[in-house]
């Protein structure tokens, strides 16, 4: 009997790594032990969901498990389809599934925004997989499978060399980090809504060459995965399920809330550490965001953080003389977030749903936007008194730059051809971006609250006339 | 950077291609070599897959023509997708650098598969991911695009650009 590794998943159930009979899970199951995997433990899927949903408090590391554990779902489907099967590039696209979320920082994409603000490189996720799974204990494991394997799983992780079907396992319209997260983050979360039928598309899944291009350039065509047409539902379902969980889960007012004070937190004390005022920040020197604020380039700075590091530095930071960075540690530790102006709910309760998502309404929220910039412009020593939050997800996966096959969802029709779903569902041909746009304020800031509320009424207003 | 502000600057840069840019792409790595140049608007540009990429300048362009700044339509293409066509109407601005027009309407002109390689080498360049060999770390990123000569292209295509005088010399990248 080949010894299995097996791990208790509350989405999979079993997730088995067979260490003796399979050389690649044998080397995975290592990867797992490397330290930089080991931190995806600490690292949770969704941030702050867990303010709103308090189950929602599962880890990257569990989720990256889960994704390996769909993509030999996925697998199974490219070797039924594709002849000759290469055994060597479906190994990289598994390991590549499992490690593809190695560089995600302290909640992950809010930390991406901490780096934009303040040009930080290694808070770019995909720059620190590239780099950790390039160099270092997880390279070092992987090149028992070959002296360039680690660098094959980094291009694939980082979409670079040719695309292909085995590519698309980890990066496509039905890549397995989708099919794992919808399912993981609406179980953890305990919502009823965003199911999908799993099996069902599994089952239906095919693979057929569709083109692909820059600009009016075209490139040839590229193999992918495409739904039979009795999958036209589950599709559907599937294109909705993560339209449900935009607003209620992914950008949920009070998460979003939440994410807004820990970017404002972070870039002020990574701030006020590189201007020399490391003592105002309440935490000591040797504390690794201090570490990671002077010296940021360091990879081995940016893999000691992870969300317990922060959480652990908030009752230093809420002793902080700083007191912008004490008031925003405290409003973190203590749940206590800024109130939610959503203005396009108030433009839908003046003009009506439909016009809440309208290009006129679209005009509005930027002059919003932009007077309610200028007018909260944080004063030195202040925490900012309005923090705006402004959202655009359209329906499908944006693959590459220029809209074509790829970017959409293929079904197969009975005659053979491939069209986009949104020709053959009515639903989800009608739908639209999801577009928020959402002001935030200190509730006890009466002025405040006033002033962003007269901005929105007034720009309106103005609309109405 | 206000929204509004932002917008224009989004415009601005079709404005200086001579009013027309044909593809997301050729507008993203136009607006890249320009900031590479020294001749930018102030977007920052991070790597994708596709080349350099900037998710600023694609929200403004978005909110410019939601203030009718610039007009973006989407035409078929021959091989099955869509490709954008940006417009705007705006008077030329006597007061932008001539290297800045030359470099829009270069790239404004190029092939759109030889601009993305030759905004990808820059960009592989500048940030010092391949300082030493940009070009073949570009081929090796991107096969199926470097392929049939369209390599030999950018380089081509680069070296008209770095010809033009600019605030910020263009590296040469062997």
């Amino acid at each position: 009997m080949p010894k299995q590794q097996r791990i208790r998943d509350p989405l999979h159930d079993i997730i088995d790594f067979n260490v003796d009979d399979v050389h690649l899970e044998r080397v995975l199951w290592r990867v797992i032990q490397t330290r930089p995997f080991q931190r995806l433990r600490r690292v949770k899927q969704l941030g702050f969901s867990d303010f709103v949903y308090p189950g929602a408090t599962h880890s990257r590391l569990l989720h990256s498990l889960g994704v390996f554990h769909t993509a030999r779902y996925l697998m199974d489907v490219v070797r039924k389809y594709t002849h000759p099967f290469e055994s060597a590039k479906a190994d990289q696209a598994l390991a590549a599934a499992l490690v593809h979320d190695v560089g995600h920082g302290p909640f992950s994409h809010a930390f991406e925004d901490v780096g934009r603000r303040l040009g930080l490189k290694l808070a770019d996720h995909e720059l620190v997989s590239e780099t950790l799974i390039r160099g270092g204990e997880i390279a070092a494991e992987f090149k028992e499978l070959g002296s360039g394997f680690a660098d094959d799983v980094a291009d694939i992780v980082s979409g670079n060399g040719s695309s292909s079907i085995y590519s698309a396992v980890v990066s496509s319209q039905f890549d397995a980090d989708r099919l794992d997260y919808m399912r993981r983050d609406r179980l953890m979360a305990g919502t009823e809504h965003s199911g999908i039928d799993f099996e069902w598309l599994i089952q239906n899944l095919e693979v057929a060459d569709v083109a692909y291009g820059v600009d009016e350039t075209s490139l040839g065509q590229v193999q992918t995965f495409v739904l039979g047409p009795k999958a036209i539902f589950a599709a559907e379902a599937y294109v909705l399920g993560l339209f449900q969980l935009y607003p209620t889960v992914y950008f949920h007012k009070a998460t979003r809330g939440a994410e807004k004070i820990y970017v404002e937190l972070l870039a002020r004390a990574v701030t006020l550490v590189r201007d020399g005022s490391t003592k105002l920040t309440g935490l000591p020197a040797s504390h690794p965001l201090v570490k990671f604020a002077k010296d940021p380039e360091n990879i081995d700075c940016a893999i000691a953080l992870d969300d317990t590091v922060i959480w652990g530095a908030l009752s230093l930071m809420a002793e902080a003389k700083d007191q912008c960075l004490a008031t925003l540690a405290k409003r973190l530790r203590d749940r206590r977030l800024y109130k939610c102006i959503d203005v396009r709910t108030c433009i839908a309760h003046e003009k009506g749903d439909a016009a809440a998502s309208s290009p006129e309404a679209d005009r509005v929220c930027a002059d919003i936007r932009d007077e309610i910039s200028a007018w909260s412009d944080p004063q030195t020593d202040s925490a900012p008194r309005a923090l705006i939050d402004q959202q655009i997800r359209s329906p499908y996966k944006k693959i590459t730059e220029t809209k074509g096959p790829l970017d959409q969802i293929n079904i197969r029709t009975d005659g053979g051809h491939l069209v986009d779903l949104a020709q053959r569902s009515k639903v989800v041909a009608e739908l639209q971006a999801y577009k928020l746009f959402r002001v935030y304020h200190d509730g006890d800031d009466v002025e405040a609250k006033n002033k962003i509320n007269q901005i929105i009424d007034a720009r309106i207003k103005k609309w109405q006339q | 950077m206000a929204a509004v502000e932002e917008a224009r600057r989004a415009a601005a840069i079709v404005r200086d291609a001579g009013g027309r840019v044909v593809g997301r792409t050729r507008f993203q790595k136009m607006a890249f070599i320009l900031e590479a140049a020294g001749l930018g608007s102030g977007f920052p540009f991070k790597y994708k897959h596709y080349g350099p990429y900037s998710e600023e300048l694609s929200n403004a362009s978005r909110t410019a023509a939601i203030l009718g700044l610039l007009n973006e339509t989407e035409s078929p293409a021959s091989w099955g997708g869509l490709f954008s066509t940006f417009e705007v109407d705006m008077p030329p601005d006597s007061t932008i650098p001539e290297s800045r027009r030359r470099i829009a309407h270069e790239t404004a002109s190029a092939d759109a598969v030889a601009l993305e390689l030759a905004a990808t080498a820059l960009f592989l360049f500048l940030a010092r991911i391949a300082p030493s060999d940009a070009w073949s770390e570009t081929g090796r990123r991107k096969p199926e695009k470097a392929a049939n000569g369209r390599l030999d292209q950018a380089r081509a295509l680069y070296e008209r650009i770095r010809q033009i005088q600019t605030p910020t010399p263009l590296p040469r990248l062997e």
